[in-house]
């Protein structure tokens, strides 16, 4: 029911998660706007390293979080932690959901969107910090804030490329992605390939056992 | 008297036709306080507790929910926004004061469009059988007179299917966990309520009350002399407090 964890501390986790997002979610301008569209839907996801159950429904205030959900569920997803991570940080979801090892059942379109929404997600931190702070000292400390985030991305989108070009390109230790898709691409048609002659050789040794049996 | 007309009131055996007349001088005596020392007795654990009886209570868009009970309106509050402007959200409480700071509060939030007060007595139900999907009864129960006389009014009022959800402060597993709460009930209760509520006999009578209550086998039996089927209980932070279910047939 709450994946064999205490359910004190399962259902505090989940409000504390819960408030959280919601807090996010009335900072992104927007963001109850297009959730709108999935208003009611449940999303189930079972954890099963940790084993965890959270069940997902957007509703008028953001979001609602279940340990617990008896009803019809929209989308079903099962997996472990790591690739429920993978899908929602991927650049490109669906391509996620089909290659990943996450167990699918149900309709995909409103989990696609879902995703889609979290990850365009443009949270505004200034609201809270003028409010505290006054116009002035909130205004700079949250360009501040903005200035370090922006440079922390661009450092780490720099980086990123820059490893992943020494590892594909300079050092050779792994093979670029083309290069990689065309080698899979190779070996499908040897596949292909050798199944065929296999067939070919059981009908020739099929042919020669009838003659082998009519003379 | 017979022993049929004897009832508990903590430790101490009343007269039947007392006790919910002794009750409700305690409610009236902490009503104004209520919600603070619920979240000072609890650490806040209070809400959890009551958030995990809303999720196992499986209510819908459109129900129509009974909350017995229901004091300052916690749950009925959350079962409001979610059986939005279709569904119905009756909170019903014996004592009048309890009922009185549950509906100012709810009123003061806005609650009003899909919620009803009503002061009544759980033993007796002043609805048409069948007409709620689903029942709670957070820490409620334990101070009704005739427990068995409220669970069957209950079984009454609900629609075939509707479940009924009974939160209530249990017995706890662990023998250490059990010596420590003792401790907690009957020493810093008491002072806690004289000191915020200025009244140290009802948090007396509170942690009385609790040692009282059907451990939580007990209880369950109770529910399925009552009539319901499929009844299952939960322990939350190691016993202290239980959730039952159970669903009318």
């Amino acid at each position: 029911m709450t994946g064999g964890i205490n359910p004190t501390l399962h259902t505090g986790a989940l409000a504390a998660l819960e408030a959280a997002i919601n807090r996010a979610l009335a900072l992104a301008p927007g963001a109850n706007d297009s959730l709108k569209a999935l208003r009611d839907k449940v999303f189930a996801l079972h954890c099963t390293a940790p084993p965890l159950d959270v069940y997902l429904q957007p509703v008028a205030e953001g979001v609602r979080l279940m340990g617990v959900y008896d009803g019809p569920v929209t989308t079903s997803l099962r997996g472990e932690a790591s690739e429920f991570a993978a899908l929602a940080s991927a650049e490109d979801p669906a391509a996620a959901l089909i290659n990943g090892k996450l167990e699918l059942a149900g309709d995909s379109g409103p989990l696609l969107e879902l995703q889609r929404i979290i990850a365009g997600l443009d949270v505004d931190w200034e609201a809270p910090l003028v409010d505290a702070l006054g116009d002035v000292a909130g205004h700079q400390l949250a360009q501040m804030l903005r200035g370090g985030f922006r440079w922390g991305r661009q450092a780490g989108s720099s980086l990123l490329r820059q490893a992943e070009e020494f590892i594909h390109e300079e050092a050779r230790l792994s093979p670029p992605r083309l290069e990689l898709e065309d080698f899979y691409r190779d070996v499908q048609e040897l596949e292909l390939r050798v199944d065929r002659l296999a067939s070919r050789l059981s009908r020739l040794r099929r042919r020669l056992r009838d003659k082998r049996e009519q003379a | 008297m017979s022993d049929k007309d004897k009832t508990h009131f903590g430790y101490r055996e009343v007269d039947s036709d007392a006790k919910a007349g002794m009750v409700a001088d305690v409610f009236h005596s902490v009503a104004a306080r209520y919600d603070l020392m619920n979240d000072l007795m609890s650490a806040g654990i209070h809400r959890i507790w009551k958030r995990f009886t809303i999720e196992l209570s499986g209510v819908r868009r459109g129900n129509a929910v009974l909350d017995i009970a229901g004091g300052t309106g916690d749950l009925a509050a959350k079962f409001a926004d979610i059986v939005g402007a279709d569904g119905r959200v009756v909170l019903a409480d014996i004592n009048a004061s309890m009922l009185q700071v549950g509906r100012d509060k709810l009123l003061d939030h806005g609650r009003h469009a899909n919620i009803e007060f009503v002061q009544a007595d759980a033993q007796y139900l002043p609805f048409p059988d069948e007409s709620f999907d689903c029942i709670t009864i957070a820490f409620g129960l334990r101070n009704v007179t005739d427990k068995d006389l409220a669970l069957r009014s209950m079984q009454r009022v609900l629609k075939p299917g509707g479940r009924l959800l009974v939160l209530e402060f249990s017995k706890p597993r662990n023998e250490l966990l059990s010596r420590a709460y003792d401790t907690y009930s009957f020493r810093v209760l008491p002072l806690m309520g004289r000191l915020v509520a200025g009244d140290a006999d009802s948090y007396q009578y509170l942690a009385e009350s609790i040692r009282m209550h059907p451990d939580q086998d007990t209880l369950k039996d109770m529910m399925e002399d009552a009539g319901f089927a499929r009844v299952e209980y939960h322990n939350m932070t190691g016993g202290i407090v239980a959730v039952h279910r159970g669903v009318k047939a």
